[in-house]
């Protein structure tokens, strides 16, 4: 059985991810209840793997709760914390539990995270990663070995619109289309026309992009993004707009400024759909859907 | 050249406590340029270790202290010393230490230093780490940067997502490497090379410890194999 969410990408449909962070513990009940409040309602589960470099339950056990959900998860595989041996015999390992979607990445380095004094491996790096899915897919390990049966993933990457000085990340955009890429997902952005430019850019090639979006709670969280967090850019009006909400309000006007961002997106076709970050607000994901008028 | 720091004194005094006389051994190539083994260093330590009641026998900056037999060679003069001395104190890299612990089989040596990474002195007393000595160079491919060594993630092809303002996530005070190697490429007329060329993962096993090179033996051998030839 091919992956869902490759269907839907391909048959043309505006597309929609969330993200699922697992949680740091062996208490999975918030994620769960997250996830039925998601099933039926996002096309996949983009599982994140010790996001941050923090350290938390494992991407390929949550992936597998996913499935038995009945919900397709997108399995984020890092090279920060395993080398190719590590890497590949998780791949093999995901492709017998069912999962068909894995979104390559380098990884935050460890000092953004609680080990600070781990040993970061980067083995291999992203580009490196979808080079290894492809060649699992044709049946071939990393060292051209043979493997009695070939992996069945559909790979993607993530690319920073944002990020500056763009140009090298384009030229790393392209890298990972032709070490195969099929989809892109974007870090968060906020400034729409900014992001069509992009796109022109990036309909060149032969693959599907997902927009990232966060969820602004507060301008102070923009702002903080804005500080803190390379590749993120939050226009000044869009600070303003939170600002300038009712007492209390702040939440709600980020989730509409979402929503509207999903809503010119799919209008204009700018790109294949969104994925939509929440960290932490997994429940607001159907609501700012049905406000985007996805549901 | 090899950057060394000074380790903790107190921590050092308290763990060569057990001895009494001391030799103090520095190096004239990279610790004398780092501080830390040049005859002010050994004049200092003397001063320190006198100070908590031990002897001094001698010291010496030796040539290249990473040359065994030379130093050796150097240290013959200080024969009588050398005899009355039951600790030898290598104030240079962990190699330099290692020199001193097999010129003097049955004595012990401690070293004064930390050996930190292999850099340039880039100001007086600054220092960049510019080489991981990885075993399999890339400079050729990357306009003469090197991402092994000067990216945190040792990415081969091109930035991560983190590049703000042309730096690094980890801190804005470290230049993004790639950003540096687009720079450089673009300059030299070579970005086509960029976007076009995939760096394939490194081959580890060129750096797989204890390394050991023996050129002469390769000589050697070629020269054995023509001869069987013939």
């Amino acid at each position: 059985m091919s992956s869902s969410f490759r269907e839907a990408l391909e048959s043309g449909k505006f597309v929609v991810t969330a993200e699922a962070g697992p949680p740091k513990g062996t208490d999975i009940s918030t994620l769960l209840h997250d996830l039925d409040l998601l099933k039926g309602r996002v096309d996949a589960i983009n599982v994140t793997d010790n996001q941050s470099a923090v350290m938390r339950i494992c991407s390929l056990a949550i992936c597998k709760i996913v499935l038995d959900k009945g919900m397709e998860p997108i399995l984020q595989m890092t090279c920060r914390d395993r080398n190719r041996i590590g890497l590949q015999s998780d791949l093999l390992g995901a492709d017998v539990l069912g999962i068909k979607n894995v979104l390559c990445m380098t990884g935050d380095h460890v000092l953004a995270g609680d080990h600070k004094g781990a040993k970061p491996v980067y083995d291999v790096e992203s580009v490196q990663l979808l080079k290894v899915v492809d060649g699992l897919n044709n049946g071939k390990d990393m060292s051209g070995n043979e493997l009695k049966g070939a992996t069945h993933f559909f790979q993607g990457a993530v690319v920073t619109p944002e990020a500056t000085p763009p140009e090298p990340q384009m030229l790393k955009f392209q890298k990972k289309v032709a070490a195969g890429a099929r989809f892109f997902q974007t870090q968060a952005i906020y400034d729409i026309d900014k992001f069509k430019e992009f796109m022109v850019f990036a309909r060149k090639f032969p693959v599907k992009v997902l927009a990232g979006l966060v969820i602004l709670k507060s301008a102070g969280m923009a702002n903080f993004l804005n500080a803190n967090v390379p590749g993120i850019r939050v226009p000044q009006e869009l600070i303003d707009e939170i600002r300038g909400a009712e007492k209390g309000k702040a939440l709600e006007t980020g989730m509409n400024i979402a929503a509207r961002h999903i809503r010119r997106l799919k209008e204009e076709k700018i790109c294949d759909g969104v994925h939509i970050m929440a960290i932490g607000m997994e429940d607001k994901v159907p609501v700012i859907m049905e406000k985007a008028g996805l549901l | 050249m090899i950057i060394t720091k000074k380790k903790d004194r107190k921590k050092l005094l308290e763990s060569t406590g057990r001895y009494n006389r001391f030799f103090l051994l520095g190096c004239s190539e990279c610790a004398t340029l780092c501080g830390t083994g040049g005859q002010e260093q050994i004049d200092e330590l003397k001063k320190e270790l006198e100070e908590s009641g031990k002897t001094v026998t001698g010291g010496f900056v030796a040539k290249t202290g990473c040359q065994a037999l030379g130093t050796k060679v150097e240290l013959k003069q200080f024969k009588e010393a050398l005899d009355n001395t039951d600790c030898v104190i290598v104030m240079s890299c962990g190699a330099g230490t290692q020199s001193a612990v097999e010129i003097f089989p049955e004595k012990a040596v401690y070293p004064s230093n930390d050996s930190l990474f292999l850099g340039n002195m880039t100001r007086l007393q600054m220092f960049d780490e510019r080489c991981s000595l990885c075993g399999e160079c890339v400079l050729d491919l990357t306009g003469g940067v090197c991402p092994v060594t000067a990216c945190p993630k040792g990415i081969l092809n091109g930035p991560c997502g983190g590049t703000k303002d042309g730096h690094c996530e980890i801190s804005a005070e470290i230049p993004c490497a790639w950003v540096r190697i687009y720079d450089r490429m673009n300059k030299l007329g070579r970005l086509e090379e960029f976007g076009q060329t995939t760096l394939a993962a490194k081959d580890w096993s060129a750096s797989i410890k204890p390394r050991k090179l023996n050129v002469r033996e390769q000589k050697d051998k070629k020269s054995g194999g023509e001869e069987k030839k013939k």
